[in-house]
């Protein structure tokens, strides 16, 4: 067995290692673009300035870009080890000020959300352990599945404008911070309380539970012992949703106008604010790494010797019992309102019936071009479905793998995670130009790092179980115990939490689209469609309820026809297993 | 007679804790030696490391006349079906996810001796010799009792064809009734199969009753060997 402080050490170096080539990468952005950030930087300081060449080798000279990237990037490096980031391109102010009062904003919001969320997943598990059953999951997986963009527009809309409680922009005091938590916090709230509730039923079933509760063990404290075993794989995945926000605030911040810090990367980003992005993704991606480090302590502390040495045994799956009925209406539904949109024209352009409501002729309603809001559902479908399955099904193997490698996986995965696929789509976007490809691979850049996570635990568990030792003393070489029990007890939770993630990824693309870094208009993308019905949301609600109706469906079924497929094939084994007790033998 | 296992000075270390300080003894065919002693003294320390499921730190472990502790892994993967361990936990070391059939058969698979033609009786037959019939091939660990598993977890043993079996409190998480059935199951297979036993155990009355030599462990040194 490896000694731990070599693996630290080398996870430790990896980390350093990816966050070098982020910091580089983002630096040398303006090279592998082909564009010209002085341009940028001209036009942002004065607009009325022409672009003379002259006036932009002055610029250049300035900026210290006619040295070339790699002086520029030595420059900005040694800087940083002095503790300087260096002095924005645009405001021509220091950054290391602007990035830290942007990080206490966003640390605040981010602390209120995960008030939300806990409070969220303590309302989901909690029917769980009062009954001892486990739950389709279906309002957790809707829960989760809500965009925090549409959330926070709704919000919005609802809270600020029409009953007007909560002030709907700025950052001034804690009833500003109301509204951006609850649109941060409540998905992030229905994932952790989905994956905890998941895990419950199996648990609950464990002989200890039903030992202490043969022996008058009080629920409460049953139900804290089956929480307390339920943690451990939970906590890294903990970690991963609380650096999500980081992602997720993106979006709200834009839309509250607060001045978090994934705001400024955002607006620095689109200014080609060199310094100030470094600044801004640097310090989102230490922020990661401090949770992701935290999250490992905590799980160390909570299993302690239970790691090594054979000391954890895995409870059977007993997924919930959810019948075939309710994801193949889903199915139909979804696949009815699909197939209906595609027959139609998601292009026609009818300004006479701008806004329409649903009707006969229009069943979905009208957009604020008049196109009908179905037909670019139905089209929109392919769109963002389609990638979003290519980029699950391409995620799930490398994820996989990394999960044997965990040290590995652990540092790359700890800098993927900390950048949200917002910073990253930008990135993209920035190198490559806005596209479906652009948004595809940023996503799938940063998809991968949860279901890695969910395997190096798993595989952790299953090693540390003691029947693997019992495969050793057969003479079963290492391939035979990957191949034969590591894999199977590793490949379907892994697989089933992707399948769990269809929604959420095909979230992160229409998010991307929402922000202008995806498919570009006027294709009929979701998360444009959300943005371009979000100007006239008041006026017209249905053609914005339609796409996140239609995600939300899809999130329900996932999540219910992966439960169906557990269940059935758990049912299937019980009835084996009851033609077999009929067999008059009682071997005692 | 010959020694089957022959342990010369193991030592067994967890850090600076030394687990197994220097201990020797040796396992004839047919016979059984009980390493007794109280929980921590040792005894499961010393049973992985005879089996080298956990190299020592120290000492020679011969079997059937051959020093096994310098062999590398591959080498020694083709000598351990002969030397079979029975764990205490007898869900835990069966895999939750096989049926009682595919783990039993799952040894003649590794061991290359897997024959579609015939495997399938030959895994009936194992599960006859320890009082299980088909449908209990047919059930997942947990759908069986703690006995009836522990006797599939027996039948698994055997099929490597071992010549030893090293039991580590195998009817210690039984409870009584089920413990006389599978000792009584133990007795009778050693007699016909001429097996060696190391039985690791804390209870000395047990142990009387069971054992043909006794060896007393503890805090990691053998006390007394009879």
């Amino acid at each position: 067995m490896r000694a731990p402080a070599s693996a630290g050490v080398r996870a430790g170096a990896t980390r350093a290692l990816a966050l070098a080539a982020v910091f580089a990468g983002v630096g040398l952005l303006p090279w592998y673009s082909g564009r010209d950030p002085a341009l940028t930087v001209l036009r942002a300081r004065s607009a009325e300035q022409e672009p003379t060449p002259e006036a932009l080798a002055a610029i250049r000279a300035d900026l210290g870009l006619d040295a070339g990237p790699v002086a520029l990037l030595a420059d900005r490096a040694s800087g940083l080890l002095r503790g300087d980031l260096g002095t924005s391109w645009v405001s021509g102010t220091d950054v290391l000020p602007s990035v830290t009062a942007g990080l206490q904003v966003s640390l605040g919001l981010m602390g209120a959300a995960l008030a939300v969320a806990l409070a969220v997943a303590a309302a989901l598990v909690a029917p769980v352990l009062v009954r001892g059953r486990g739950t389709s999951g279906m309002v957790a997986a809707m829960l989760a599945a809500v965009p925090e963009f549409l959330l926070a527009t709704v919000l919005l809309v609802v809270g600020g404008v029409w009953l007007g409680w909560f002030p709907t922009a700025g950052w001034k005091g804690p009833v500003h911070l109301v509204l951006p938590a609850v649109a941060l916090g409540v998905p992030a709230g229905g994932l952790l309380g989905r994956l905890a509730a998941d895990a419950l039923p199996a648990v609950l079933d464990e002989r200890w539970a039903e030992l202490w509760r043969a022996a008058g063990v009080t629920r409460a404290r049953v139900a804290g012992g089956a929480l307390r075993r339920v943690l451990p794989p939970l906590v890294p995945q903990f970690g991963l949703v609380v650096v999500g926000l980081t992602g997720g605030a993106v979006a709200v911040e834009t839309i509250f106008a607060v001045p978090g810090i994934g705001r400024t990367a955002l607006g620095a980003a689109r200014s080609q604010d060199l310094p100030l992005l470094q600044g801004a993704v640097l310090a989102l991606l230490l922020l990661g790494l401090l949770v992701g480090g935290a999250a490992a302590l905590v799980r160390h502390r909570l299993l302690g010797p239970g790691l090594r040495d054979a000391g954890l045994t895995l409870p059977a799956p007993r997924p919930p019992r959810v019948g075939p009925a309710v994801p193949v209406v889903l199915a139909v539904l979804l696949l009815g309102m699909i197939g209906w949109g595609l027959l139609r024209d998601p292009y026609a352009v009818d300004t006479a019936t701008r806004l329409a409501p649903p009707s006969s002729s229009h069943p979905l309603g009208t957009d604020g071009l008049g196109r009908d809001v179905l037909a670019r559902l139905g089209h929109g479908a392919a769109a963002t479905v389609g990638t979003a399955a290519a980029v699950c099904a391409l995620g799930f193997l490398p994820a996989l793998a990394l999960g044997f490698v965990p040290n590995v996986a652990a540092g790359v995965s700890d800098i993927a995670n900390a950048l949200p696929p917002v910073i990253v789509g930008i990135l993209v976007a920035a190198a490559y130009g806005p596209g479906t490809g652009g948004a595809a691979l940023a996503v799938a850049l940063v998809s991968w790092p949860p279901l890695a996570a969910h395997a190096a635990a798993l595989v952790q568990e299953v090693r540390a179980s003691r029947f693997l030792s019992a495969q050793r003393a057969i003479g079963a070489g290492p391939w035979w115990v990957l191949t034969r029990h590591v894999l199977p007890s590793v490949a379907g939770p892994v697989a089933r939490h992707a399948l769990l993630r269809l929604p959420g990824t095909a979230l992160a693309l229409a998010s991307l689209g929402f922000l202008g870094l995806g498919a570009q208009p006027p294709a009929p993308e979701w998360g444009l469609l959300l943005d371009e019905s979000r100007a006239y949301v008041e006026r017209a609600p249905w053609a914005a309820l339609a796409p996140a109706a239609a995600l939300a469906v899809l999130a329900a079924l996932a999540v219910s026809a992966a439960a169906y497929g557990a269940s059935a094939r758990t049912t299937r084994a019980a009835r084996t297993a009851r033609t077999a007790r009929k067999v008059p033998s009682r071997v005692r | 007679m010959n020694a089957l296992l022959e342990v010369r000075d193991l030592v067994v270390r967890y850090g600076a804790a030394l687990a197994v300080d220097h201990v020797s003894f040796e396992v004839r065919a047919g016979e059984t030696l009980a390493l007794v002693g109280p929980s921590g003294c040792g005894k499961s320390s010393t049973a992985a490391a005879a089996l080298l499921l956990r190299r020592p730190d120290g000492g020679e472990v011969r079997f059937e006349g051959r020093e096994l502790t310098r062999l590398p892994e591959r080498d020694l993967r083709a000598l351990r079906p002969a030397m079979q361990p029975v764990f205490q936990d007898p869900y835990g070391s069966l895999s939750p996810r096989q049926r009682i059939r595919d783990a039993v058969a799952e040894p003649l698979r590794v061991q290359g001796r897997w024959d579609a033609a015939t495997g399938p009786a030959r895994v009936a037959e194992l599960l006859a010799r320890v009082g299980l019939d088909a449908a209990h091939g047919l059930r997942r660990p947990h759908e069986l009792s703690g006995g009836q598993c522990q006797r599939a977890g027996i039948a698994r043993a055997l099929a490597s064809e071992p010549r030893l079996l090293v039991l580590d409190e195998p009817v210690s998480a039984l409870d009584p009734s089920v413990r006389a059935g599978v000792l009584n199951l133990l007795a009778e297979l050693q007699e016909t199969l001429g097996l060696g036993y190391l039985f690791i155990c804390h209870d000395m009355a047990l142990v009387r009753h069971f054992a043909d030599r006794t060896a007393e462990m503890r805090d990691g040194r053998l006390v007394r060997v009879s």
